[in-house]
This record gives C-alpha cells, sequence and structure tokens, in this order.
C-alpha cells in the first residue's frame, strides 16, 4: 500500500512539473513585454523598464524558468503583476467562495446520480432507462454558461426564486447564503448528473452480469443484498474516478456559472487576470487548480485501490 | 442490435470489401432508424440551413440598431429586440454560421493530430509511449476551457487560433482513443504478416492499421464536433470570441448577460437555447453514430 502511495505521489509530482512547464511554454510563447502590455501604450519606458527589472521579465527565457520553477518547488507562486499582491493571497479567499459552490454542486450530485444510475441500471432498456440516459446525455453536453443563463432568466429574473448577483454579502446566515448560491450551484449539478449518472448505471451493469453476482443469488441473497455487498463494492470504482476527474473540471466550468450570476469566486479572479494581462496571477490560479486535480484524483486512485484489493496488489 | 449485425461488423475487419460494405451499410441502416439520431440530424439541418442562407430569410438585418431597444419577443420581433434595438431572432439566426463554421475544423484538425500522435503511440510504442504518454495526461490534467483561454489570451484572439488552440486541446484526447485501439491491433495476424513481408513503418501503420480502426475514429470525430460547439461558444463567452457587433452566440449571451439584472431575459435566453440545441444534436447524433459503429 504505502509503495503504491509512493509511485502514485511521484506520477503526480512530475505531471504537475510537466503541466508548469507546459503553462511558461504557453505564456511566453510570443516575445512579449509584460510590462509594456500593462501599463499601456502611453506609459513612459523609464516605468515600463523599472517594471520589467522588478518582476525579472527582462531575464533570459531559460534564467525565468528556472526561476519560476525553484520558486513552485517552495510552493511560492509569485506575485500579480497588477496588484503587486503574492497570487496566493489574492486567490485564497477567491478559492473558498468558489470551493463553497463546488461542494454545494457535489453534495447535491453525487446522490442524485448514484441513485438514478442505479435506477437505470436495474431497468436496462426499458423507457426509465432511456430516459435517464437521453437526459443525462443530453443536459451534460450543454456548456455550463448556458445552463446558467437559462436558469437564471428563469428562476432568478421572471420568478424571483434566486439571487442575480450571488455573492453573499458578508455576515450572511448559512441559511440565507443557501438562497444565493442555490441556482449556480444547480447549474453545475445538471452539467456532471449525466456524467456520473451514465458511469454509474455502467457499471452496475456489469456488475450485476458478472458471475459472481449471479451466484450471490443463486444461493439465495435477496436482492439488496446482492446489490450492497457485491454489485456496489464493484460497480462504484468507474463512479469514482469520473467524480474525482470531475472535480477539477468543476474549477474550469465554474468560471462561465461565476460570470454569469457575478459571484467572486477563482473564475472572476482568472477573468480579471486575463482581461489584465496579469501572466503571473494566471498561471498561478491556473496551477493551483491544476493541484486540485492532482489531489483529487490521487484520493480517488486511494479510495479505489482501499474498496478492490486487487488493484492494490497488482500496483504494488 | 441484431445478432447479424454483430457477426457482419466483427467479420468486416478481414472480409473481403464486398462483405465489408456490406457490413457498413447494414451499420448505416440501424442509426438511421433511431429516432434519436432523426431528431439530432433534423435540428442539426435546420441550423445549417439558417448558417447557409440565413442572411436572405431573416425579416431585419441582424447588425441595424434601432430606436426601440429591448421590445419584448411577440409579433413583430420574434424574440424581441437587445440593447441597441437589433433584431434578436435575425442575430440567432444568422450566428449559427460562425460557430458551424469553426467549430467542425477545429474537430477535424484535432482528430487528425490525435490520430498521428496515437497510430505513433500505440504502434511505436517504447520511449515515445512513455514520454508522450505524460505530456498527454498533463494536458489532461487541466480543464479545456482554463488552458484554452489562457492560450487564446496570449496568442491574441482570432479564428484561426481558436481553431488551432482548440485542435492542440483535442489532440491527446483523441491520440487516447486511437492509441488504444492501434494496441489492439497491432499484435494481429495481418500486422504480423505484413511485417513479414518487409512493408515499411509507415506502410503498415497508415495502409494496414488505419483502415480496420476508422470505427472508433469516426466516433470519436463526430463526439469531438459537439465538444468544439461547447468549448468554442464557452470561449467566445468568456471574452475569447469574436468582438461585439459579431451575432455569435456565446458572444451575444456575454452581450446580453447584464441586462438579466434588469429583467430583460430574451437577449439571453434565446441565443443561449440556440446553442443547447445544436450541442445537443450533434450528441444525439454522435451518441447514435456511436451505438451504430460499436455494434
Amino acid at each position: 500500500m504505502w509503495r503504491f502511495l509512493f509511485k502514485r505521489l511521484i506520477s503526480s509530482v512530475v505531471t504537475l512539473w510537466l503541466l508548469a512547464s507546459m503553462l511558461f511554454l504557453i505564456v511566453n510563447v510570443l516575445p512579449g513585454n509584460p510590462g509594456r502590455k500593462l501599463l499601456g501604450p502611453q506609459a513612459p519606458q523609464e516605468s515600463v523598464d523599472q517594471y520589467n527589472t522588478k518582476f525579472g521579465a527582462d531575464r533570459p527565457l531559460l534564467e525565468q524558468y528556472g526561476k519560476s520553477m525553484k520558486r513552485l518547488a517552495k510552493l511560492d507562486f509569485g506575485d500579480s503583476y497588477a496588484t503587486g499582491k503574492s497570487v496566493v493571497s489574492v486567490v485564497r479567499p477567491a478559492l473558498f467562495r468558489s470551493g463553497k459552490l463546488a461542494v454545494l454542486a457535489l453534495v447535491i450530485t453525487i446522490p442524485l446520480a448514484i441513485f438514478f444510475g442505479i435506477y437505470a441500471a436495474r431497468r436496462q432498456g426499458k423507457f426509465a432507462d432511456r430516459a435517464v440516459v437521453m437526459t443525462g446525455l443530453a443536459t451534460s453536453s450543454i456548456p455550463e454558461f448556458v445552463t446558467a443563463a437559462v436558469l437564471m432568466s428563469v428562476f432568478c429574473v421572471t420568478w424571483k426564486f434566486g439571487r442575480v448577483f450571488a455573492t453573499p454579502p458578508p455576515g450572511t446566515s448559512v441559511i440565507s447564503q443557501f438562497r444565493y448560491l442555490i441556482f449556480p450551484a444547480l447549474a453545475m449539478v445538471i452539467i456532471y448528473f449525466g456524467y456520473i449518472a451514465r458511469m454509474t448505471r455502467a457499471g452496475v451493469i456489469n456488475a450485476l452480469q458478472a458471475d459472481y453476482s449471479r451466484t450471490a443469488t443463486m444461493k439465495g441473497l435477496s436482492s439488496g443484498r446482492v446489490m450492497r455487498r457485491h454489485v456496489l463494492r464493484n460497480a462504484l470504482a468507474p463512479t469514482i474516478t469520473v467524480i474525482s476527474v470531475q472535480v477539477g473540471y468543476l474549477f474550469g466550468s465554474i468560471i462561465g456559472v461565476e460570470r454569469v450570476f457575478n459571484y467572486q469566486g477563482i473564475g472572476s479572479i482568472i477573468l480579471n487576470a486575463v482581461g489584465k494581462k496579469d501572466i503571473p496571477l494566471l498561471q498561478g490560479s491556473v496551477l493551483i487548480i491544476g493541484i486540485i486535480y492532482m489531489l483529487s484524483t490521487l484520493l480517488a486512485d486511494l479510495l479505489i485501490a482501499f474498496l478492490n484489493p486487487r488493484i492494490r496488489l497488482e500496483q504494488s | 442490435m441484431s445478432d447479424t449485425s454483430v457477426v457482419a461488423a466483427a467479420g468486416a475487419t478481414a472480409a473481403p470489401p464486398s462483405e465489408r460494405q456490406q457490413a457498413r451499410r447494414e451499420n448505416w441502416r440501424l442509426v438511421r432508424r433511431r429516432p434519436a439520431f432523426i431528431i439530432g440530424l433534423v435540428i442539426l439541418l435546420v441550423w445549417i440551413v439558417c448558417a447557409l442562407f440565413g442572411t436572405s430569410f431573416v425579416p431585419y438585418d441582424p447588425f441595424e440598431t434601432r430606436e426601440i431597444a429591448y421590445a419584448r419577443p411577440g409579433g413583430t420581433y420574434y424574440f424581441g429586440t437587445d440593447q441597441t434595438g437589433r433584431d434578436v431572432f435575425s442575430r440567432v439566426v444568422v450566428g449559427a454560421r460562425d460557430v458551424l463554421k469553426i467549430a467542425p475544423l477545429a474537430a477535424f484538425l484535432g482528430v487528425l493530430f490525435g490520430v498521428i500522435l496515437g497510430m505513433f503511440m500505440g504502434y511505436v510504442g517504447r520511449w515515445f509511449d512513455l514520454v508522450s504518454g505524460r505530456v498527454v495526461e498533463a494536458l489532461l490534467s487541466l480543464p479545456t476551457i482554463l488552458i484554452g483561454l489562457l492560450a487564446v489570451t496570449t496568442l491574441g484572439k482570432s479564428n484561426p487560433v481558436v481553431i488551432g488552440v482548440v485542435a492542440v486541446l483535442f489532440t491527446p484526447i483523441v491520440a487516447k482513443t486511437v492509441r488504444a485501439a492501434v494496441m489492439a491491433e497491432r499484435d494481429l495476424d495481418y500486422v504480423t504478416s505484413a511485417k513479414l513481408r518487409g512493408e515499411s513503418t509507415p506502410f503498415i501503420m497508415f495502409r494496414e492499421i488505419l483502415p480496420n480502426i476508422w470505427g472508433p475514429i469516426i466516433v470519436e470525430l463526430t463526439i469531438r464536433v459537439g465538444y468544439a460547439i461547447f468549448v468554442i461558444s464557452t470561449l467566445s463567452f468568456l471574452g475569447a470570441g469574436p468582438p461585439p457587433p459579431s451575432p455569435e452566440w456565446g458572444a451575444q449571451v456575454s452581450q446580453g448577460y447584464n441586462d438579466l439584472a434588469a429583467g430583460f431575459w430574451w437577449t439571453t435566453l434565446f441565443p443561449a437555447l440556440a446553442i443547447a440545441s445544436l450541442v445537443i444534436a450533434v450528441n444525439l447524433i454522435a451518441d447514435s453514430v456511436q451505438a451504430a459503429l460499436e455494434a
């Protein structure tokens, strides 16, 4: 088990390093002048130079790369061009807000999707099954900003159930925060429901057809017991993987939802950074999302290894 | 999915051309009968007609501004008018053009790159597979939208850039699928006999293996078209698309969503529904193609 964990950690670090290098490449692929870009064409040359020296943007690329990797190893993401504050201090509160939204979305999606996935699998080929599969296919293929915009037009503008500006003012109680967050969260639920339900359905169908399920039924176990003890244990592994992959994507799709609902999370930080060409802030926030994704897939792999001894032993 | 089609499809790999053609025809017949496929195709065709001939049948000029800003949807303006009095219906119809031009091209390029990379990863293997496998995983570890946004921001907003970025983003995903398909083929008898005949590696890859993995590649292409529409309209909503007067759907939502707070829902809702209907249509088609080709 420890060897498995160790191997998995090493490969995460390698992937993260590749990711950071790729980001560096994308950001530096065009010969740009960050000081000039940020301060605008009218700014005097001296202040542009001063700016570039301060942030090391005038050094050779290879040196910049080495420096940024070294800083990264110490989990230092640098300072924002626009405000001069450290990237972490800007990102942290926003990340917390986005996290709240993401957790609410997942708390609603996971039980709902697993329930409907199992429901569909047990009625395979019947109308209820086709309905779940088709609904999932349709809803998960629509971009989340579209779902968010439709939800907002219908529920927050026409019927006034929710809030158009979803950032709760400071000091709002947890229960009233719910009213702010529910519709942006629902926009994400609609996307992820389909993926998770389809994956659960496929896993359950596979496990139901396996010999061990048949044996369990034949030896006289009740169908509930077969489901709990034999089917679900095996069927949920792919579902867990999908959920963990989606946690990373959740932070990508949150950008659109946050923009529609005027929510001040990591998405709005990224969009602001894009608008201001604040490259360190942009790079830092994207990397932090990458790290979250790594951690969630790592956690999922461990969970699967814990549930399924075959994987645990095979890997080590 | 009748048993005969399974046999026919399985036999198709090694069968003479006439039999393989027959199997394909059989599969096509299966696809055509699915209601999901028909619905998807009808919606897609409607949007293609709008894209091609929209300018000649829309009731108003989609770019012409009028005195009546925010007219409610009704008999005169079916979908109402926007903040500068432009007719939303005409803009939605003409807006089909942009996404239908960019998305299939981006998907096609992404699949092309992905097939080439995946063929090499699966067939040549060894260190090449190991190294590119790592890079592919790193690329896959980030939400497509984020990298796309970052790349379009640094490279500049223009259609060729968006097409290129989306294609590169799709490459690793396609490569992964193609690699798996190649791995399943490369130890089969026909590959071994081609090797013994002394055929060159590129010949084996592209003339022997490629014709046998068309199924997953076509499935991947149809799925990618759907995702390309998803990614491109999202990028354009986030400000990395065509600039304001453009009737592109994502751009329209991004111009309209600020008016939602004031109660003007129609400038956002109709282009949003247009995106949703197109994406659903393409995915219904992709799902049917997948079900038929993998039968």
